[in-house]
């Protein structure tokens, strides 16, 4: 089984509830002659081929080790993309544990050719796709809570503690409004806005998770900062 | 002179702005544009201003949300899930007779006699206590018929309320019942039967409506 293969397999699924995850925007294999080779290779990407070759050779114990350390680097952008897709930080937790050990175990079928990054942020995000679908059918079936209403009083309780009731307030807002706005976006919009404005990568890395082109992945980024302003821009 | 007039549009600024994140080199006539125009530099300033704390408030969140303990946590999580993996599944035997606890031949027949005689004896008292609770029961029907009814009133006022289960076993369980549901509802002669499904009410409409 390889985890990273799942070309257009969303897209044979899209429409049919109305979410616009469902979109085929990861798991594409890349667009034919940009291959996704980098000049160099990365140490995060190092490390990977270094930890497929010990569970290789059946070293699992030495290879948990060292996989600690690719945790530790990619941990804080996956929860910080995976809450941004799911917004409910129980599900980004087990999000970002399902990508991890996910990765671990089908690190014999990671390649060179693709940087560690790339690989792992497809694999984050279809996890997170796939938990948004799963959501989004269990509210249309059950009657549900507030999901989020603990999270909010925890970002609340955390403010700068000279920070007012008010400010404390507009804060949460601001956050329920852009949440929202963000939620508003196109389903390729969001995750090409996400992966740039939460993840760190530049067009060129969006493009290679996606297998967009880098001109549609820069159209998508501006439309959807155009939208966002639209939504938010008398608010902030 | 020419250049001053055509101000940069909002996609030649948003293209500055993301060079710029990305740390590439700027268009040099948009670069320089901005270097001599007060109005486009004030509109790239905007949208960068606005860019920036869009970001600012995520990560803000994000970072309140996971503390350096919970990352800390959520390692040792990953940690405790990895020990699993490659490892063959154990399997638990099942429990067989305890080794050495063998009753001696003579002994064994008197109390297999014993256990026949406790199980008989055992059926016959249970028959006959069903008998009698049947009987009793059966004459005590029509004087529980109001208090049932009442109840079954009282009943009728507790809304049945469907949850979610916690296990991962119980969520697989609830999205492989929720996708055959779906695909019911896609069948041809299921949706002849949607216009009725419409006139009925739905709990979800009711929660939606609170």
């Amino acid at each position: 089984m390889s985890v990273d293969l799942r070309p257009f397999e969303n897209g044979a699924r899209a429409g049919h509830d109305g979410d616009t995850d469902a979109s085929p925007v990861v798991g594409r294999a890349p667009a034919r002659g940009r291959r996704a080779t980098p000049a160099q290779v990365s140490d995060d990407s190092r490390l990977a081929i270094e930890i497929r070759g010990l569970v290789e050779r059946g070293e699992l114990e030495d290879a948990r080790d060292r996989f600690g350390a690719l945790v530790a680097v990619h941990q804080r952008r996956a929860v910080r993309i995976a809450y941004q897709y799911l917004r409910d930080a129980s599900d980004a937790d087990e999000a970002v544990q399902d990508a991890f050990v996910k990765v671990f175990s089908h690190i014999t079928s990671y390649r060179e050719e693709w940087p560690f990054e790339v690989w792992f942020t497809r694999i984050l995000i279809n996890g997170c796709l796939d938990r948004r679908k799963a959501r989004h059918r269990r509210d249309r079936w059950f009657v549900h809570g507030e999901i989020g209403s603990a999270d909010e009083a925890r970002v609340s309780r955390s403010g700068s503690p000279d920070s007012s009731p008010e400010g404390r307030l507009l804060a949460r807002e601001r956050r329920s409004r852009l949440a929202g706005a963000i939620d508003r976006l196109d389903g390729r919009q969001r995750t090409v806005f996400m992966l740039c404005h939460y993840g760190d990568c530049t067009p060129r890395e969006v493009s290679v998770i996606t297998g967009l082109k880098e001109s549609t992945v820069r159209v998508h980024l501006f439309r959807a900062a155009r939208k966002l302003r639209a939504l938010l821009g008398s608010h902030t | 002179m020419t250049t001053r007039k055509l101000h940069l549009d909002e996609e030649r600024l948003f293209e500055c702005y993301v060079a710029t994140r990305s740390g590439d080199v700027l268009d040099p006539p948009a670069a320089e544009h901005l270097a001599d125009c007060p109005a486009c530099a004030a509109q790239y300033a905007e949208l960068s201003g606005f860019m920036e704390q869009v970001r600012t408030e995520g990560d803000a969140e994000v970072d309140a949300l996971f503390t350096a303990e919970r990352l800390r946590a959520q390692q040792q999580q990953i940690g405790k899930r990895l020990e699993h993996v490659g490892r063959a599944a154990r399997v638990i035997s099942f429990p067989g007779p305890a080794n050495g606890t063998e009753i001696p031949s003579g002994q064994s027949r008197f109390a297999v006699k014993w256990l026949a005689a406790a199980a008989a004896a055992g059926l016959f008292l249970g028959a006959a206590l069903g008998a009698s609770y049947e009987w009793e029961s059966h004459a005590r029907a029509v004087g529980h018929i109001a208090a049932v009814s009442t109840s079954a009133k009282r009943a009728t006022h507790l809304t049945p309320v469907a949850t979610r289960g916690s296990s991962p076993a119980a969520v697989a369980d609830d999205d492989a019942f929720l996708s055959d549901l779906e695909a019911a509802l896609e069948r041809p002669r299921t949706r002849e039967l949607l216009p009725f499904d419409q006139l009925t009410p739905h709990v979800r409409d009711i929660s939606t409506q609170r």
